[in-house]
């Protein structure tokens, strides 16, 4: 999420009205208040939306949303005549490049500030970290026309940003932070992309630093905005947001000649977009009229044009809009969702619970009867509890997280039952007889499915008391089970029965293994046993 | 006045014919002990049918060394008896009496010493002394000094003596009960009719019982079938599905581009495991990459398989939801799923790397998205939250969306879950031909508020004291 700072003075200046008339509704536009403070509040916008990630561009679009100024806002592109090249063997580096001349801006601190948190939004929310685009913003009265976007040997150097001396490219990856930060981006690549001047003075190592030479300062007049990513539609999008903000500032537009193409030339695209189904979509009636104007509402150029038709521009900063069900958000974002109708839909239907849940709420019910009391352990746990304290052997369909956050949470529970004596542990100092029950998923390999446990702990739990549970609950459940001696090293030998179902074992009870009981430090002897319910009749096959 | 005991009758029954009495005599006719007898007449006391009285009586004794004086006299005394007028203080020095005597000889100034020989002081002697020892005395200060040096021992003695009152008397010549208490009423004395016979043993109401703890369900399941209880009632079917999903249902088929943060490894928890994509993964490809036949101009790039075929444990259950649609395309459905879902966040009281989501779908040929927001008001009323309101916002496959707040008195507007209608770019591709409207929820944030925790890892390593003492039933007050 975005955090962007507004600062009150140039927030009022930009939308032609008071600070609380934009607060109070710039909720309504999606968004969240995060802090009000003295001098500037901190809004949070969605990141589908990095044309409000800087104070111009919330102006923009709470002018409409309040009708000061509605409609598509026209940005005029002159040429700059200035010319850009791009070195064909950057094609499988960092192949796009998108440019614009930024003339007569006038920066103070505030100013600096925003275009910088701009910048970084934007290398967050549409450049996914660098990876997809990158930004440049230089001083340009600092370098010499034409710009030149070569693939470069790492080896060659020059001063980057917030540095004295000249570094190579290998260096900056490895001594700069921003190099540190972002070197997987070309580290595996033979040349890096650079760009520089006519005169061969480096303006930037992207998507990693610019150069000293050309930084910004409170003295800029003239801004060369360079570009660069692997995507050409997200390139293009970073160049029309930052150009419109600069615009929406006062700063004058001139594109930059690549590849014999004038660019950016921060036209609006169009739609033809039906009155009908965005009625039906959003459950109201609709004129191509009104349309238009909730439309115009939300900055775009919109006029009716046919009996169902609305021609809508588009403008070329919002990055959001990629089917006519997004235009349909902004018709209903104008309109205001508090006055939308909401009534529940009028066709019948007949509620059903899944079989899977009946079986586990009679599980339940059954445990309850007995004085179990349920408890609902994480379903990630590691192989130390599952089974090296229960003396068993790692099952195969074990599944480990590839990244695991801790140490405690490396795989998926395969069984509840080394949980539930996870819980006696938990609970060593509480009242006795405790008597505790889970129900719930399991995994084996990339199948779900539910089983259940239950542990009894008191001076006098033994075997009996664990045959006498588990014959309880499969009768409850319907369960035709017949038991043989079991060999599962939880359990004290001679005091454990395997419950077999159809020939196949479908779970387990008996009296715990001292050895396990002190793996877990439980003072008091365990009565427990588990069982898969997919052996209750009638479970569903998923 | 409580109810009597057996004992404390048949005290009193003694008692009528003894008037008054000490306990052990009292003891040796009750057959029972004399402190049990003592017990019975406090009790007696304080329902104020007898009188206890207790006496203390003072006892001197003689330590071994004292018993040893009574026989000999006093180690001062034998020293006296020793001392002839040639006698020197050499000769005195072998007495066995010398050590403790002479000191008391000299202190009591009964000696005098010259040079080498010890004379008696005429007139003087350890009568009074000896006196004391033989009959030792409270009022004596020499018993005293005795005490002191360890020949004497003083011991008190209780002595009860135990009395009926007047109103014992009286309750006494009314009669009293003496048959025997039961304190059980067995299968014999109920069949034969005994019962009729018995004097069973009365219980005081107003001591607090022993704890008793019900097998019970867990507080969290309790809202969570709450929930479901509601989504049954509104004539929703329930899904229910697997915790492990492939990022094809996870991510893509829910348009959810393949660069996403949110599908990054420090976000999702990834398996090695993969599944092949189902039949028809084309379509979503085609999606991904440039909007298939809809108005879309997708996302552009490359969409990869092997992206698609890796497991993921779920990010949520739309992943089990879109699936149920992709196999029952026709209208209507309502449907909705309540499970685990993960996320790899860092564990602290209000985030947790696996949580339950409970969420919902409607697909019919002419819902709206006021018909989804008509859902949720509906849902949250039922639950117990009487004021609702929705804000835009942003979900990856929905449009348009929504989040919705409820108001909870003392705390203010709480946001409870995000909803929207799926994007054409989502149901397109599965051949869903109707508007599907979808939304979810963190059920644990609902859990938290009503069982006022402050840490959500409490809901799944809960205190079993805590689950014991959190009721079945809680009054809802506002939802929470």
């Amino acid at each position: 999420m975005a955090v962007i700072t507004l600062p009150y003075k140039y927030l009022e200046r930009l939308t032609r009205t008071d600070r609380k008339t934009i607060l109070d509704k710039v909720a309504f536009i999606g968004s969240d208040v995060e802090r009000i403070e003295e001098d500037h509040a901190d809004v949070e916008f969605f990141p589908d939306r990095p044309d409000l990630f800087s104070p111009e561009g919330v102006a923009r679009v709470m002018r409409g949303y309040l009708g000061i100024e509605t409609g598509l806002s026209s940005y005029p592109v002159k040429p700059s005549g200035i010319k850009f090249t791009i070195d064909p063997a950057l094609a499988n580096i960092r192949p796009v490049l998108g440019a614009a001349v930024i003339r007569g801006v006038s920066f103070d601190n505030e100013s600096i500030q925003s275009i910088m948190s701009l910048q970084e939004s934007l290398h967050w929310a549409v450049g996914r970290g660098r990876s997809k685009v990158a930004i440049g913003i230089h001083d340009m009265d600092t370098v010499k026309p034409p710009f030149h976007y070569i693939a470069s040997r790492p080896s060659r150097g020059f001063i980057p940003l917030d540095f004295k001396e000249k570094m190579t490219m290998t260096e900056i990856l490895e001594k700069h932070p921003k190099g540190r930060d972002y070197a997987k981006l070309v580290k595996d690549f033979p040349l890096y992309p650079l760009i520089v001047d006519d005169d061969d003075h480096v303006l930037s190592f992207p998507p990693i630093i610019n150069g000293e030479r050309t930084r910004v300062t409170l003295d800029t007049k003239n801004i060369l905005l360079d570009t660069t990513g692997t995507d050409k539609r997200a390139v293009a999008v970073a160049v029309n947001i930052i150009c419109t903000a600069m615009a929406e500032a006062g700063a004058k537009i001139e594109s930059v000649e690549i590849g014999g193409v004038q660019t950016p030339t921060l036209a609006p695209a169009e739609r033809m977009v039906s009155v009908h189904e965005c009625s039906r979509l959003l459950g109201i009636d609709l004129t191509t009229a009104s349309m238009a104007e909730l439309l115009r509402k939300m900055r775009f150029g919109a006029e009716p044009a046919g009996a169902d038709t609305v021609k809508v521009q588009v403008p070329c900063y919002r990055a959001d809009i990629m089917h006519d069900w997004d235009l349909f958000e902004d018709v209903a974002i104008a309109y205001g969702y508090d006055r939308l109708e909401s009534q529940p839909p009028k066709t019948f239907t007949v509620g059903k619970p899944h079989p899977v849940q009946v079986n586990a709420a009679l599980a339940r019910e059954a445990f309850c009867g007995l004085g179990y009391l349920e408890v609902m352990p994480f379903t990630l746990t590691n192989e130390d509890v599952l089974y090296r304290k229960m003396q068993r052997d790692e099952k195969k369909g074990v599944l480990h997280v590839m990244h695991p956050i801790s140490i405690e949470n490396t795989v998926v529970r395969t069984e509840l039952l080394p949980l539930l004596l996870e819980f006696l542990t938990l609970n060593r100092h509480r009242e006795l007889p405790q008597r505790l029950f889970t129900v719930g998923d399991v995994v084996d390999f990339c199948h779900t499915y539910q089983q259940a446990a239950g542990v009894s702990t008191h001076p006098d739990a033994d075997f009996s008391e664990a045959y006498a549970s588990a014959d309880a609950m499969l009768h409850e459940l319907s369960i035709d089970y017949t038991v043989k001696e079991s060999a599962d090293a939880a359990f004290i030998d001679g005091r454990r029965g395997d419950i077999i179902v159809d020939g196949k074992k479908i779970g387990v009870f008996g009296e715990i293994h001292p050895a396990v009981l002190n793996a877990f430090e439980i003072e008091h002897s365990v009565a427990a046993f588990e069982f898969d319910l997919r052996a209750v009749p009638g479970y569903p096959v998923l | 006045m409580a109810e009597l005991t057996q004992n404390e009758k048949r005290l009193l029954a003694i008692l009528e014919k003894e008037k008054k009495a000490d306990a052990p005599h009292l003891a040796g006719l009750l057959e029972a002990t004399p402190e049990a007898v003592v017990q019975w007449a406090h009790l007696a006391q304080d329902n104020g049918l007898a009188l206890v009285e207790r006496a203390v009586a003072k006892e001197f004794v003689y330590t071994d060394e004292g018993k040893a004086y009574v026989k000999n006299g006093l180690p001062e005394t034998q020293l006296l008896r020793f001392i002839l007028p040639e006698t020197t203080l050499a000769d005195l020095q072998k007495h066995e009496a010398f050590k403790i005597g002479f000191g008391q000889l000299r202190k009591k100034g009964l000696v005098k010493v010259e040079g080498t020989s010890v004379t008696k002081i005429a007139g003087i002697s350890t009568d009074a002394d000896e006196t004391s020892l033989k009959n030792p005395s409270d009022a004596d200060p020499r018993t005293k000094e005795l005490i002191k040096r360890g020949i004497l021992q003083e011991t008190e003695t209780v002595r009860y003596t135990i009395a009926i009152s007047p109103t014992g008397l009286a309750l006494v010549k009314q009669g009293l009960d003496l048959r025997g208490e039961a304190g059980t009423l067995t299968r014999d004395q109920i069949i034969s009719g005994e019962w009729k016979n018995l004097n069973l043993r009365k219980y005081d109401v107003s001591k607090l019982p022993k704890k008793a703890y019900p097998g019970k369900i867990h507080p969290y399941q309790r809202i969570i079938g709450e929930m479901r209880e509601i989504l049954l009632e509104m004539g929703f079917t329930e899904l229910y599905g697997g915790i492990v999903q492939q990022s094809f249902w996870n991510f893509d088929a829910l348009f959810q581009p393949q660069d996403h943060p949110a599908r990054e490894m420090q976000d999702t928890f990834y398996l090695k495991e993969t599944l092949p994509l189902p039949k028809g993964y084309e379509k979503v490809k085609a999606m991904h990459e440039c909007g298939g036949e809809t108005s879309s101009t997708g996302w552009g790039g490359i969409w990869k398989e092997e992206k698609a075929e890796q497991c993921v444990l779920r990010t949520h259950t739309t992943s089990v939801s879109i699936q149920y649609l992709a196999n029952n395309p026709n209208p209507p459905v309502k449907a909705f799923c309540v499970g685990r879902v993960y996320r790899r966040e860092t564990i602290d009281t209000t985030h947790l790397a696996e949580f339950e989501q409970l969420e919902g779908i409607v697909m019919d040929e002419d819902v709206s998205f006021g018909n989804l927001l008509g859902i949720l008001r509906e849902f949250y009323n039922r639950m117990g939250f009487e004021s609702v309101r929705f804000k835009p916002s942003f979900y990856p496959y929905t449009e348009p969306s929504l989040d919705a707040e409820v108001y909870v008195d003392g705390i203010g507007w709480i946001e409870m879950g995000g909803a929207g209608v799926f994007r054409e770019e989502v149901t397109a591709p599965l051949g869903i031909n109707y508007p599907v409207l979808a939304w979810g929820l963190g059920v644990s944030r609902i859990a938290m508020l009503r069982l006022g925790l402050k840490d959500l890892r409490y809901l799944h390593k809960s205190d079993v004291a805590f689950l014991r003492e959190t009721p079945s039933l809680r009054p809802n007050k506002g939802g929470i």
